[in-house]
């Protein structure tokens, strides 16, 4: 009897139950932050869809004024728009509350938090930080816009590019989360320095993320594939989406790409969570700086 | 007793200047990552406006000058004098304490941030404009004398935005960062200092340079490109001025009776 608990305690089918039911608790409580009074919730999400309409605003006018950017169409980079803030919606759905800033929980001791939980730490990263109610405003204006675009481009929907859309979603999504968590990384070893490393990750991120990258100089777009992954974020899958990439395999280079930076991250990650067990934090101490 | 007064706003410019290398070089990194923006800003404007002239009186040399001394004077473009932050994290009731005005002490603290900015970022970034193709100087020697008066009204217009806002933000009881994260997205767009109003579409540029939001970045940065008519410019931008201090005053008066903090 024992053994077969134990057995089951290590399967994965435990894990998916258990990952699911922490979501299901995450987003219980969301939803009563969210709903704990009228005029909040409302004001929230009317700033949500303010915020993320406004954010790509400027390029949506650029591509009206000029009939497009580039080599692309008006409603191609509408719908690049749309693609790039469901990516980040898709961030800050699942790993809001400072998980994808995750400088500020590392640089102000607060991972303390997460090692004291009763699950491993992957686990509660993955679910801390589910806010499918107060983040929602964030996808369903993305999915709008996507949704116009692509009625104005009258794009053939077969299932296999539905496929690929959503297979590129997650592999973008995977990638703006790498890409904070490598750099927030460094606030394992800098906690004070690099608290706020990833305010000005995110900012670059949301600040490129709405332009096409064609015609960049190459050292610099090199850079934005590579070190700085704006360009996998919305305009390289959208180029493939959109049918400008006519190489059959360019549907495949995101998520290639999202591996490639998970696997990176990890390393990184891990190399800094054995420096912080060695370490520790100083939150707690007298004479720690979020003390 | 002026320069006593004088001396104590000095010496909290100088501490909120010298912040920033208290820690580690790592705050470096923030100015890298405005760098690579700037340059790509520039390579997409030269995609756009490849092969157009001149658009709406904007050449492509104008807009790439446009676009650089927009970065390079973005902290007073948008000025943050972090009311927000004080009310949010509670050393706002410290700061009353203090034995300067609120309003001085904040501004002087953003100027010492300014100072450390300037050198570490816009100077550099000045620098190396031709490396990056762009041409940084004014349009000519009047507009660079006029730009210096447009950018203390758009600091001004700018300042008085930022106060009536910490007073508004303390009257909503509303989430700071989502405010200000609407603020600055809303911002962005509305002050010309992403795009130059005159490129928008539908004539949105003629209704937003009403706006004060045009004050604090589209007016100076069109004097010093020399794309749009001065003597109108620091006239809306001298208007909204007059307008805003009072209005800013009256609504922190107002409602800084309501400030509630717990922290500091």
């Amino acid at each position: 009897m024992d053994s077969g608990v134990h057995q089951f305690k290590s399967s994965p089918a435990f894990y998916l139950l258990r990952i699911f039911k922490l979501w299901y608790i995450h987003a219980y409580m969301d939803l009563m932050w969210v709903t704990r009074d009228l005029r909040n919730c409302l004001i929230y999400y009317l700033s949500d869809v303010i915020l993320n309409i406004a954010g790509v605003t400027g390029t949506l006018l650029l591509a009206e004024r000029f009939e497009g950017i580039g080599s692309w169409t008006k409603f191609q980079v509408v719908f690049m728009l749309g693609y790039g803030i469901v990516a980040s919606g898709i961030v800050y759905t699942f790993f809001g509350y400072n998980i994808s800033h995750i400088s500020r929980r590392l640089g102000r001791g607060q991972l303390d938090h997460t090692l004291i939980q009763p699950q491993p730490i992957w686990m509660c990263l993955l679910t801390e930080g589910f806010n499918p109610f107060s983040s929602s405003a964030i996808p369903i204006s993305g999915l709008g816009l996507m949704v116009w675009a692509g009625a104005k481009l009258s794009l053939t929907l077969s299932p296999g590019w539905l496929a690929m859309i959503a297979l590129n979603l997650v592999a973008s999504s995977a990638i703006m989360l790498s890409f904070s968590f490598l750099w927030g990384s460094l606030a394992f070893w800098a906690p004070r320095g690099a608290e706020e490393i990833n305010s000005s990750t995110n900012r670059l991120m949301d600040g490129l993320r709405p332009f096409p990258l064609d015609g960049v100089a190459p050292v610099l777009l090199s850079s934005m594939l590579t070190v700085f992954p704006i360009g996998f974020v919305a305009w390289y899958p959208c180029r493939y989406l959109l049918g400008l990439d006519p190489r059959a395999w360019g549907g495949c280079i995101t998520p290639v790409a999202a591996v490639i930076f998970v696997a990176l991250t990890a390393f990184f990650f891990m190399r800094g969570l054995k420096h912080y067990g060695q370490t520790g934090s100083q939150r707690y101490l007298s004479f720690g700086h979020r003390r | 007793m002026r320069v006593n007064t004088l001396h104590k706003y000095w010496k909290t410019t100088a501490i909120a200047a010298a912040e920033y290398v208290g820690n580690n070089l790592l705050f470096l990194m923030d100015y890298l990552l405005r760098f690579l923006r700037v340059t790509v800003l520039l390579s997409i404007w030269r995609v756009i406006l490849a092969s157009k002239g001149e658009v709406s009186g904007m050449t492509l040399e104008s807009v790439l000058t446009y676009t650089l001394i927009s970065e390079v004077f973005s902290q007073q473009l948008a000025p943050r004098v972090r009311l927000d932050v004080a009310i949010w994290e509670g050393s706002i009731a410290t700061r009353f304490l203090r034995p300067i005005g609120i309003f001085g002490q904040f501004t002087a603290e953003m100027v010492g941030r300014w100072i450390f900015g300037f050198c570490i970022f816009s100077l550099p970034l000045l620098l190396v404009a031709p490396i990056l193709g762009v041409n940084p100087l004014p349009v000519s020697v009047e507009a660079a004398g006029l730009f210096v008066f447009s950018l203390a009204l758009a600091i001004s217009v700018g300042l008085a935005l930022e106060f009536a806002y910490g007073a508004l933000m303390v009257a909503l009881e509303h989430n700071l960062y989502t405010l200000d994260m609407v603020r600055n997205a809303i911002g962005m767009v509305l002050s010309g200092a992403l795009l130059p109003l005159a490129l928008l579409p539908w004539g949105l540029g003629e209704i937003f340079a009403w706006l004060p939001f045009a004050s604090m970045a589209s007016a100076p940065l069109q004097i010093y490109t020399g794309t749009g008519d001065p003597f109108w410019l620091v006239s809306v931008q001298f208007g909204w001025s007059i307008i805003l201090w009072p209005l800013a005053y009256g609504l922190w008066r107002k409602y800084r009776e309501k400030l509630v903090s717990h922290g500091g």
